[in-house]
Order: C-alpha cells, then structure tokens, then sequence
C-alpha cells in the first residue's frame, strides 16, 4: 500500500507566475471541461495606482483539502478523499444536489451542464496514477506550479515548502487546504468584483 | 489602496429560487401540523376548527415540497441513492428521511382525526410534533452547514427557520379558515374569536421572529469581514428593499402594528396581516438563500 504513505500536494510560486492562463488552457483540453465552467483559472487584480502599480496573479484551482467540507456535506457519499488527498467526485453517484458547491469555501465545484453532475479539479488523478503530472502543472511556462508528495522529504515539493515562506487561502475555513502558494498577496484573494453579476 | 478585479470567472447558482420555495412550503407544512395539535393534542379546545384543516394543509404542501427538490437537482432519476448512500453528516441525508416519515405520520394523523379517535390522534400528534420541528428545521441546518456563506453559516438558522415557519403557518391557517367558512361551509359564518385568537398568536410569534433576525444582524455587523460584508449587502446592497421593507416592514411590523393595537381589530385588517405576513415569510426564505450566496468567495 505505497498510496497510503503519499500526500499529495500543490504549490504556486506566484514570483514566478506571469498571468499567462496556460493552465487553465491546458486544464481545459485535457479533462474535457465544457464552456462556460473553469476547473482552475487565474484571478487578476490591479493594485495601486499608475505609475505605482502592480497586477496580481491568484491561479485558483481544487484545493483537495485534508478535511474537505464538500465530503463532509454530500448527501450521497459521491464526494471521496483518497488516501493520498486526491478528493474526487463518483460521477456515477452524484445526484447534482448542488450541496457540495454551496458549501465549498473555494468555489471551485461546478455544475457540469450536459452531464448536471458536480465535478470540479481533482489534480489529474488519471494521470498521476499514471506516473505523470497534472495537466497545468506540465504545461505551465515558467515553472511556478510544483505537485508532489509531501510526506516525502526529497521531493522538490516538500524541499520548497520547507524553505520558503507559505500560505494557503482562507486558513480560517478549517479544511486545511493542500494547495500552497509562495508570495500570496493577501489584498488580491480578498478583492471582490464590485460590479453586478 | 486602489484594488480592482481585472479578471474572475463567474461562478454558478448553488441554491436559488426552487430551495427557497422548498423552504417555504416546508415551513408553511411544519407551522400548520403544529396549529392543528393545538387541540388534538395539547387539548386547546378553541383552536378545534382548525385542527382538520391543519392536517389537510400540512399533507398537501409536504406533497408538493420535494417536487422543488426534484427540479433542483440535475439528476432526479438517481433520487433513490439518498436512500441508499447515506452519510449521516450530511443534513440532506436527515432530510430524505424526515421528507419520507412526516407526509406518513401526517396522513395517519389525519385519519384518525376525521376518524374522530381522540386518543390516537394525541399519539400521533405527539410523534408528529418533533418530526415537523426536525423536517423544518434540518433545512436551517443545510444553510448552517454551508460554512463558506456568512449569512449563513449561524447556529440561529435552524431556530430562525422554525419561528418564521409557525409565523407563516399561523397566516395561511388565517387565510385558509377565512376562505372555507366565507365560501365552503354550510352556514358561511367566520369564526370570529378563532380569527383573532390565531391573530394573537401570530403577534406574539412575530415578535420572537423579529427579535431573532435582530440578534442575527446584530452578531453579522460586529463578526468576520465576510459576516460585515454580507450584512451589508441585506442592510444596505442589493437585497436592502426586499430585506428591510418588504421582508421586516411590510412582512413583520406592519402585521404587527394592525394585530396589536384594538382599535384595528376587525376581519379585515386580521387577513390584510396575514397576506403580508405570508408574502413577507416567502421574501425572507428568498433573501436567506439567494443574498447567502451572492457574495464571490474569491
């Protein structure tokens, strides 16, 4: 059982990001997502004002939290926490009760609109489990999403987490997000649209 | 600090108009089966009229209830796996069984009350009691486990659901008595005494559902930024017209004012509350869920 010892993890060196969508793209082709719905995309905010300014880059994406309220909720277990943290959507059970999107603190589930069942980032587990990365985190540029395995301490993941300063989003939700971010800023999470929908 | 969102997604409804509809006709079934075991089961004999009429009700808006959750969820044909996959930390789970149990224990009630067997519909009056309270007020839970939306994410939400939920079933019972005794019964008489005696009632319950919603903002303004943001959008956002006036002045103190004071006490004014009272109940259910989740998480 060499999945259990794994925890699989996400990190973002957002030094490093250049807002380029790549992964978004990249997301989009490889699992099919269907117009109108994101798996993962990236936030812009501007701060400042010219010639003090700066655009940020928040790339969101399933945060597979070790304590996933979306599993917690879902009325028919189709919510499942894999052993190695993957969290992933039974598309066979799911009844599109919505439960799970309305309690994500993320907002990372959708309503997939042929098939009217959630689904939402699950980091590639079809290609992890084939030995491969995740889909954005092959084709993203310039390097700045790592995916790893925690628990083991040579990784390049782990040795990034260990040397730099991290941050997750909303720490304050109590699911324990997996995905880790070098140089969050926390002005560009919090910025809401301010027109209407 | 000059902050603007130059690009985010727009993110899909999770609940909307059929929940809120869900809500209410739950809470109008919960708020007419406790009215009608005012007689059949705790023996208040001026409230014996309405005893049939609230079981009647309270069946027939529970029949129609799920039909808003059938429509709701994109696969309605895999409805049996609620019975099937249960995980009991879902509130939904509680609810697929309590939506099952209440309409059956209802209808039994129902029969052994036109059936005139007094003492078997105390008992199941006495069972019904906590099924309706638990079939409304999981539904406070569903909100109150939403735990990413300030608005909703209180512990008053199933409390807040259960008082406004009698205070609309006491209005429809208002309504429902007036219709059938002006229009369906053999001698065309209203019940005058009943009227105001469930006017009363529906005073006093409104004042309780006031001082609850009060507690709730009260405990939002002072909370977490998200709490602030999302009293501010009910206060004064978006959802401040029907939230303050058609929801708490024309839903609550205006009904209020014409239950109260004696001089209004007339059959008019009593229906004229009553309507605002059942149109103000359905605008709360719509405000809780769809101001809850219009605030971006992101």
């Amino acid at each position: 059982m060499k999945a259990q010892n794994k925890r699989l993890a996400v990190l973002f060196d957002l030094r490093k990001c250049i807002g380029c969508n790549t992964c978004a793209l990249a997301c989009k082709s490889e699992n099919d997502v269907p117009l109108g719905v994101w798996r993962n995309w990236v936030k812009r905010v501007e701060k400042g004002r010219y010639p003090h300014s700066r655009e940020f880059f928040l790339p969101i994406l399933c945060n597979n939290c070790e304590d996933p309220i979306c599993v917690t909720v879902c009325p028919v277990n189709a919510g499942i926490k894999r052993p190695d943290g993957i969290v992933y959507i039974d598309p066979h059970r799911c009844i599109g009760c919505r439960y799970c999107m309305a309690s994500c603190p993320y907002g990372v589930r959708y309503i997939h609109p042929i098939k009217k069942i959630a689904e939402k980032c699950y980091w590639c587990h079809h290609r992890v489990d084939a030995g491969l990365e995740p889909a954005c985190v092959e084709a993203c540029p310039t390097g700045a999403i790592l995916f790893g395995d925690l628990n083991d301490p040579e990784s390049e993941i782990s040795r990034a987490v260990a040397e730099n300063a991290v941050q997750v989003i909303k720490p304050e939700s109590g699911t324990d997000p997996q995905t880790f971010y070098i140089g969050l800023d926390i002005e560009s999470v919090e910025a809401k649209q301010t027109e209407d929908k | 600090m000059d902050t603007q969102v130059l690009y985010n997604i727009v993110h899909q409804e999770a609940f909307g108009f059929n929940i809120a509809m869900y809500f209410y006709l739950t809470g109008l079934s919960a708020g007419s089966f406790i009215l009608s075991t005012l007689a059949y089961g705790f023996g208040m004999n001026q409230y014996k009229a309405i005893g049939r009429v609230g079981v009647v009700l309270a069946t027939l808006l529970l029949v129609i209830a799920p039909f808003f959750l059938l429509i709701h969820i994109g696969m309605p044909h895999r409805a049996w796996h609620l019975f099937v996959y249960l995980n009991m930390s879902s509130p939904i789970t509680w609810g697929s069984f309590l939506l099952i149990l209440y309409p059956i224990n209802c209808i039994v009630y129902g029969y052994f009350m036109f059936k005139e067997k007094i003492k078997l519909t105390r008992i199941f009056g006495f069972i019904g009691i906590p099924l309706a309270i638990s079939v409304h007020g999981y539904t406070g839970f569903i909100l109150a486990f939403g735990k990413a939306r300030a608005l909703w994410n209180t512990a008053l939400m199933p409390i807040l659901f259960l008082a406004s939920a009698i205070v609309s079933g006491i209005a429809l019972m208002i309504l429902v008595v007036t219709v059938k005794d002006r229009f369906f019964s053999k001698t065309k008489k209203i019940d005058l005494e009943l009227i105001m005696n469930l006017g009363k009632l529906l005073a006093w319950m409104i004042v309780f559902d006031l001082f609850l919603v009060g507690s709730d903002l009260l405990v939002l303004l002072i909370s977490h930024s998200d709490a602030q943001a999302a009293a501010d959008l009910i206060l004064g956002g978006k959802f401040s017209t029907l939230f303050l006036i058609i929801e708490n002045l024309l839903g609550k103190i205006v009904p209020f004012i014409l239950l109260v004071i004696p001089r209004f006490r007339r059959l008019t004014t009593v229906v004229i509350a009553s309507i605002l009272v059942v149109v103000g109940i359905f605008i709360m259910r719509y405000v809780v869920v769809v101001a809850g989740e219009y605030i971006p998480l992101l």
